[in-house]
C-alpha cells in the first residue's frame, strides 16, 4: 500500500495532478492511499517553491509541474 | 423593462469591444507567453539568486524578476513568497516579489497597454518596480530583527542552479515578437501591402444587423461589433471547443484535436491582423505590414517549438490552456458586468470625487481598490470604465496599483505567512506608495516637468527615511537597555 500526498492549496494544477495520479495508480493496479495536503504550513515543510507537489511514501518526487502517468507509475513501482 | 434592456446591451457592447481584433492580438499571445514562462523557464535559473547569502543588490532585482517571470498565478506566488521569506533572502525581497508580481507579469502588462494605452503600462511597471524594491527595503529595515532570528538553518532550497534552454528562449522571443507585431501602433505595420475583394453581398446587411444588436455611441468611447469582430468571436468559440478536447489531456501527449486548436489560434491571429472594409458590394480585405509581421513571428514560434523536448512542448501548451481556463471565463464575465454597471454610474459622481489629481482623489481611488476585489485582469476593464467616466489618470494609476495588491484574499494569504503585524505594515506601505505613485503619474500627465517630480519624489523618500531612522533608534534603545 503506497501513500501518495498531493501538495497544493486547491489550484487547477493540484486537482489535475490528483486526477492523473489516481488514474496512474488504478491503471497499473497499484493500491495507494491518497491524501490532499492543503495547509500552507504543511506544504512548506516539504521544501518546494511551486505547487503542485507530489509526495510518495514521504519522499518528494516532483513539484511545480504535472508529471505524466508513466512517470508516476515509475515512482509508485520503485 | 427598458432600463433592464439597456443594461444588457451595455454589457454585450462592452464584451464585444473587448473581443475586438486589437484585444485578441494582445491576449492570445499573452496567454501563450504566460504559459511558456511558467513551463519553460526553470525556476532555479532565478531562485538561485534568492538564497540567504546573496547580497541585497542581487536579491532585490532577482525578486522583481521572479515576480515578473515566474509568478503568473497563485500556484507559484504563495509557495515562492513563503519560501523566500522563511528559507531564503528574507522579508525584503519576499515583499518586493509579492508587490511586483501582479503588475509586472506579462498578462497584466500587455493587457493594460492594449486597453488603457502604452504610457499606463510603462508607468505601472516602472513605478511598481521602484516602489516594490522600496517597500521591500523598508520592510527589511523595520523588521530586521526577525530576519536575523530565523537565520539559523542552512538553505538547500535555493542552491539548485539551472539555465533556460536555447529553444525555450527562441519560443519566448518569437512569442513576444507576435505580441509586439500585433499591438504596436507604428506606421510600417499599418501600411497596406495588397488587397482583394470578397463579393459577399450580405456583408453590409450583416454589419447593420450587428449594429442593431449592439448599439454603440462612439462619443462615449464605446465600440460596436464589426463583421470582422463577429468572425473572430465565432473562431474563439471554435478554439474553445477544440482546445477542450485537444489540450485537456495534453500532458499525456497530443491528439488530432490539438493540431486543430493550434491551427485555429493561428488563423484567428491572422484574421485579426487583417483590415476589413465593408462596402456595399462586399468586403475589401487589406493585407498590411502587421499581417505579414504577425505571420512571420508565428512561423518563428513554430520553428522553435519543434526544437523543444516533447515534454516541454506539452507542458507549455498545458500551462497556456490552464491560464485561459482560469482567467478568460472570469474576464469575459467581468467585462460584461462592468458594461452593465456603467449604464448606472453618472460621470458627475466620478468627476467630482476623482476628477483632479490631488491627495484626496488618490486616497479615494486606493480605498476603492482595497474594498473591491476583482478577479485577475478584471481591474483593467474597471479602470477603463473609470477613465471613460472622467477619472483623472493619476488616481486611476493609484487604483490600478492598489487593487491587485490589497485585495482581501491576498491580505489573508500574506497574513498567514508573515503574521498580522508585518501584514499591517505592508498594507500601510502599499497604500502610501500607491497614493504617491498616483500623484507622480498624475503630475506627469498634467505636464509638470520631470525635475519637479524628481524633487517631490526625493522629498517623499527623505521623509520616509527619516521616519525609519527614528523607528530604528526607538527599537534599538529598549534592546540596548535590556542588554546592559
Amino acid at each position: 500500500m503506497k501513500n501518495v500526498k498531493i501538495l497544493g492549496s486547491g489550484c487547477a494544477n493540484c486537482k489535475k495532478l490528483e486526477a492523473v495520479a489516481r488514474e496512474a495508480a488504478s491503471a497499473a493496479g497499484i493500491e495507494a492511499e491518497f491524501v490532499k495536503v492543503t495547509d500552507l504550513k504543511d506544504i512548506m515543510a516539504y521544501d518546494i517553491l511551486a505547487t503542485p507537489g507530489l509526495v510518495i511514501d514521504n519522499r518528494l518526487v516532483s513539484s511545480g509541474r504535472i508529471p505524466t502517468q508513466a512517470e508516476i507509475q515509475g515512482w509508485l513501482g520503485g | 423593462m427598458q432600463p433592464f434592456l439597456v443594461s444588457l446591451q451595455g454589457g454585450a457592447g462592452n464584451l464585444a469591444a473587448y473581443l475586438a481584433a486589437h484585444v485578441l492580438l494582445c491576449l492570445l499571445p499573452a496567454f501563450a507567453i504566460a504559459g511558456a514562462m511558467s513551463a519553460l523557464i526553470p525556476k532555479a535559473s532565478i531562485t538561485r539568486w534568492l538564497g540567504r547569502r546573496t547580497p541585497a543588490r542581487l536579491s532585490y532585482p532577482a525578486a522583481a524578476a521572479a515576480g515578473s517571470l515566474l509568478a503568473v498565478c497563485s500556484c507559484t506566488i504563495v509557495p515562492l513568497f513563503a519560501g523566500i521569506y522563511k528559507k531564503g533572502a528574507g522579508i525584503g525581497p519576499a515583499v518586493t516579489f509579492l508587490f511586483f508580481a501582479p503588475a509586472g507579469n506579462v498578462l497584466a502588462l500587455s493587457y493594460t497597454g492594449s486597453i488603457l494605452g502604452a504610457e499606463f503600462a510603462v508607468a505601472r511597471v516602472l513605478l511598481s518596480l521602484s516602489f516594490g524594491i522600496g517597500i521591500g527595503l523598508l520592510m527589511a529595515l523595520v523588521f530586521w530583527r526577525d530576519d536575523t532570528a530565523h537565520d539559523a538553518q542552512a538553505d538547500t532550497l535555493f542552491a539548485a542552479q539551472d539555465r533556460i534552454g536555447s529553444a525555450a528562449v527562441g519560443v519566448l522571443v518569437s512569442l513576444v515578437a507576435v505580441l509586439i507585431a500585433g499591438t504596436l501602433k507604428v506606421a510600417p505595420l499599418a501600411v497596406a501591402l495588397a488587397s482583394f475583394d470578397l463579393p459577399l453581398a450580405w456583408a453590409p446587411a450583416w454589419q447593420a444587423t450587428l449594429a442593431e444588436w449592439v448599439p454603440f455611441d462612439a462619443a462615449k468611447g464605446e465600440e460596436g461589433v464589426s463583421a470582422q469582430g463577429s468572425l473572430l468571436i465565432g473562431l474563439l468559440v471554435l478554439i474553445g471547443v477544440t482546445a477542450w478536447r485537444g489540450l485537456e489531456n495534453i500532458v499525456e501527449g497530443a491528439n488530432r484535436w490539438t493540431g486543430a486548436a493550434l491551427g485555429l489560434v493561428a488563423a484567428t491571429l491572422l484574421v485579426a491582423a487583417l483590415q476589413w472594409r465593408v462596402h456595399p458590394g462586399g468586403v475589401e480585405i487589406v493585407l498590411t505590414g502587421r499581417t505579414l509581421a504577425v505571420a512571420m513571428a508565428m512561423a518563428a514560434v513554430a520553428v522553435y517549438a519543434r526544437r523543444l523536448e516533447p515534454d516541454a512542448l506539452n507542458a507549455w501548451l498545458w500551462e497556456a490552456w490552464r491560464f485561459v481556463k482560469q482567467i478568460f471565463g472570469l474576464l469575459v464575465a467581468g467585462v460584461f458586468v462592468v458594461g452593465v454597471i456603467r449604464q448606472w454610474i453618472q460621470p458627475e459622481w466620478i468627476q467630482s470625487l476623482t476628477g483632479r489629481n490631488d491627495l484626496l482623489a488618490n486616497a479615494t481611488a486606493v480605498l476603492f481598490g482595497v474594498f473591491m476585489y476583482f478577479p485577475t485582469l478584471v481591474e483593467v476593464p474597471v479602470a477603463h470604465m473609470f477613465l471613460d467616466l472622467g477619472m483623472h489618470r493619476g488616481p486611476l494609476l493609484a487604483y490600478l496599483m492598489a487593487d491587485p495588491e490589497l485585495s482581501l484574499q491576498s491580505m489573508l494569504m500574506v497574513a498567514a505567512i508573515i503574521g498580522r503585524a508585518k501584514t499591517t505594515a505592508y498594507v500601510g506601505l502599499v497604500a502610501v506608495f500607491s497614493i504617491a505613485a498616483g500623484l507622480v503619474f498624475g503630475a506627469w500627465v498634467d505636464g509638470v516637468s520631470l525635475a519637479w517630480i524628481a524633487l517631490g519624489l526625493a522629498g517623499f523618500m527623505a521623509v520616509l527615511a527619516a521616519a525609519l531612522i527614528w523607528l530604528r533608534s526607538r527599537r534599538r534603545a529598549p534592546a540596548a537597555a535590556a542588554a546592559s
